[in-house]
């Protein structure tokens, strides 16, 4: 398991066994891809309880008791269709995968990301109502970007935009 | 049956149909808006149990905001902007009775919320969904697809704008079922029909429920 950074964003690269330290490390990334020899497991981490609070956020709380308490050992389409990565490829293609992924986020407007991560947090934890007033506040602000005025511009002349993170 | 320039709505067996119809995208409007806000209302006293909304055309569900009109948006102008769009969305969530999106090709941005804000989601072949407020520097559909779906996978959708294929749409939850394009409002109205079969207060009453299951106890 190896982590890369782009744009702020972390994405968690799974491409063997990924357990323990390793298991808890990837599930604090924002975007997981796994190779499809990957193999999971909670067997040996350090705060089973933290563990155990983010699976089950992340799927909710019966899968989250039959990773953490079942101590079963899953493969990498069981991870996909349980919702602990988004993407599986060929170990193969994991390389350019990653480079794909972290060039799509070094090439989009950079303040939108911190904010959307804030937001996708606070949907989990505000009431609906309020989580819906915090997006529209960062909607608002982001509005007047001039990095939105670039994408918008570059999308009406059909060119790639041009972001300065203002 | 009603409509006006870029919305088209009729009643069939106790199913409401509403066509969002700006061609070539299917943008959103004040025009649409207000047609899917009345059709709702007109749907209510016709003994209506189950809606469908889907897009004109095979290229588009709804495309979100029209770009051109929102690079005008000002400070002032943007409370007015959002509260519009909020107020539809807000419209669908509340009706009593479930409505079923029909995702004949894009939803993007706001188009995406839009089908987000529907009960249940069925596409054809040719659907496209993504949070694509992302790519130009905004936000779109975070607190839905947040509560909706794993984490994960929200998070991948909103930081990346990727688009989700309708396959891929399907097994993702996205969708709950997807059929070749000229089937696929055979297969909304199947939908439609089956929840409208079922006695309308408690249909509501779980419509109800399931909105409010994510609320603090002291709003249910």
């Amino acid at each position: 398991m190896r982590r890369v950074e782009s744009a702020g964003i972390v994405v968690a690269v799974i491409d063997g066994p990924c357990a323990g330290a390793d298991l808890e490390r990837a599930l604090d990334a924002d975007i997981r891809v796994a190779a499809d020899s990957a193999t999971f497991s909670a067997d040996g981490v350090a705060d089973v309880a933290a563990c155990g609070r983010r699976l089950a956020r992340l799927l909710g709380e019966a899968r989250a008791k039959e990773i953490v308490l079942g101590r079963r050992t899953f493969d990498a389409a069981t991870a996909l269709r349980l919702g602990i990565v988004t993407r599986v490829v060929p170990q193969t293609a994991v390389a350019e995968t990653t480079r794909a992924l972290v060039d799509t986020l070094a090439a989009l407007p950079p303040l939108a990301l911190p904010a959307i991560r804030e937001a996708v947090r606070a949907a989990r934890e505000l009431a609906p109502d309020a989580a819906l007033a915090l997006e529209h506040t960062h909607f608002r602000r982001l509005l007047a970007t001039r990095d939105h005025k670039a994408a918008v511009e570059a999308f009406f002349e059909r060119r790639p935009a041009v972001f300065t993170g203002e | 049956m009603g409509g006006n320039a870029q919305t088209r709505w009729w009643t069939d067996a106790r199913v409401g149909y509403i066509v969002i119809d700006n061609p070539p995208m299917n943008v959103l409007s004040d025009e649409n808006r207000r047609g899917i806000r009345e059709a709702l209302d007109e749907f209510r006293g016709n003994g209506v149990g189950a809606v469908v909304l889907t897009g004109a055309g095979d290229r588009a569900f709804c495309a979100g905001a029209d770009l051109g009109e929102e690079k005008h948006l000002t400070d002032e102008t943007v409370g007015t902007f959002l509260a519009r769009g909020e107020q539809t969305f807000r419209i669908i969530r509340d009706y009593e009775v479930p409505v079923i999106g029909a995702i004949n090709g894009w939803a993007m941005g706001g188009g995406l919320v839009l089908a987000l804000w529907c009960d249940v989601r069925v596409g054809s072949t040719r659907a496209r969904l993504g949070a694509v407020g992302v790519k130009v520097g905004l936000m779109a559909s975070n607190v839905q697809l947040s509560r909706l779906f794993p984490e994960g996978r929200a998070r991948d959708m909103l930081l990346t704008g990727r688009t989700v294929e309708a396959e891929d749409a399907y097994r993702l939850g996205l969708l709950s079922s997807v059929v070749a394009p000229e089937r696929l409002m055979d297969e909304a109205t199947a939908w439609a029909r089956d929840m409208a079969g079922a006695p309308a207060p408690t249909v509501a009453a779980a419509k109800r429920a399931i909105n409010l299951a994510l609320e603090p106890e002291a709003a249910r």
